[in-house]
């Protein structure tokens, strides 16, 4: 190949990938923010490790009284901001599916004072059961890294879910529908 | 001594070294206490909330749980295997800052040195052919060319400096030497030329 064809094969190929390198940037700049990823869990596809322990409301909860029940099991903080913007996802999530609906939402406390813990959800209009997890032996037992981190569980106490960021309420009933579909 | 002789040497020694210092990095130390033991587990895990600090250094609170589910394992006589597989079931291989050399992970360890011989025999190759390169001989039927052409040249050049003393040194086609080449038909000799 001669030198000339050479510089111009050079120079098509650097446009090329000027260009595509350009549009690839562009439209990953443009995508908007995700929210929350399905995330990998050793814990997929395996029996729920137990949850048992005080509530914030001081009474005391079991995850094995809710076998028969998809369980959407949320770890949040009070002072974590994506579980801020969850909150009235959360909410909305758990006025649609009442006590008997056949699906139960657990909060568990993550590395949280209880008080800020309850006025939190407070604020959030939160009143599903939130179990206070002081030593983090239960996030410690689910694997999570940090807040706001779900798991859903199936009626038989099965890990099927794993995510990670907040989820808003449609994306809650789209895992829902997807986890029941895959049972 | 000759050169094999000394490489010879040199890779003996080498080897020696390499082995005493296996030898030396293995041989189990004295008894530790629960305490180190667990101090040892805590250093090779990763803190799950941060990014790059062990378990050993970490004060979040994960990290802080870790090193209490550690210490009471180790304290219940579990094993170093047996508390590492434990947090992989929670956490995934991540979490130990040494991955293990096994499955998937195998690669981790493989492609650096994969990558390190190869950019090695390249290297080698490279030096290997500017060596070579340069050990060739030139024929003497390239020096009677080489010749034939720089006689040629000097034919051109000075008669046509020698009709125009007007034209300066550094202009007239006479100071081309492509030109010159051309005409005394050395072109072409020249291209040969360039070893």
């Amino acid at each position: 190949m001669s030198p000339v064809r050479r510089s111009h094969l050079v120079r098509w190929i650097s446009i090329t990938a000027l260009v595509v390198g350009g549009v690839v940037v562009g439209v990953v700049a443009t995508l908007p923010p995700a929210s929350y990823t399905e995330v990998y869990s050793p814990l997929l596809g395996k029996e729920a490790p137990s949850v048992k322990g005080p509530t914030l409301t001081g009474s005391t909860f079991d995850l094995s009284s809710l076998r028969g029940r998809w369980v959407l099991l949320d770890f949040f903080a009070s002072w974590c901001g994506p579980c801020q913007q969850e909150g009235s996802s959360l909410a909305a999530f758990a006025r649609q599916h009442p006590t008997g609906s056949g699906v139960s939402l657990v909060g568990v406390v993550f590395d949280d004072t209880t008080a800020n813990a309850r006025r939190f959800l407070a604020q959030t209009g939160g009143n599903w059961p939130a179990v206070v997890d002081p030593n983090g032996q239960i996030a410690l037992d689910y694997g999570v890294r940090g807040p706001p981190e779900a798991f859903i569980i199936s009626p038989e106490g099965v890990v099927v879910t794993h995510v990670d960021g907040a989820v808003t309420d449609a994306g809650f009933k789209s895992l829902l529908s997807e986890a029941e579909k895959d049972v | 001594m000759s050169p094999r002789t000394k490489w010879v040497v040199w890779a003996v020694l080498g080897a020696v070294l390499a082995v005493a210092l296996t030898v030396g990095a293995s041989r189990p130390g004295a008894p530790r206490t629960d305490a180190q033991k667990a101090a040892s587990i805590d250093a090779s895990l990763r803190c799950p909330s941060c990014d790059g600090v062990s378990v050993l250094d970490s004060s979040a609170s994960t990290a802080v749980a870790i090193r209490s589910v550690v210490a009471t394992r180790v304290r219940e006589g579990q094993t170093t295997t047996e508390i590492e597989s434990f947090l992989e079931s929670r956490y995934g291989e991540g979490i130990l800052l040494r991955p293990p050399v096994s499955g998937s992970s195998a690669t981790l360890w493989v492609l650096p040195l994969v990558g390190l011989c190869t950019a090695g025999v390249i290297l080698g190759l490279v030096v290997w052919r500017r060596g070579h390169l340069a050990r060739v001989e030139v024929s003497q039927e390239d020096r009677a060319l080489v010749e034939e052409a720089l006689r040629g040249k000097r034919a051109g050049i000075e008669p046509e400096l020698r009709t125009d003393p007007h034209a300066g040194s550094a202009s007239g086609p006479g100071v081309d030497g492509s030109d010159d080449a051309n005409r005394a038909g050395g072109n072409t000799e020249s291209q040969r030329l360039h070893v």
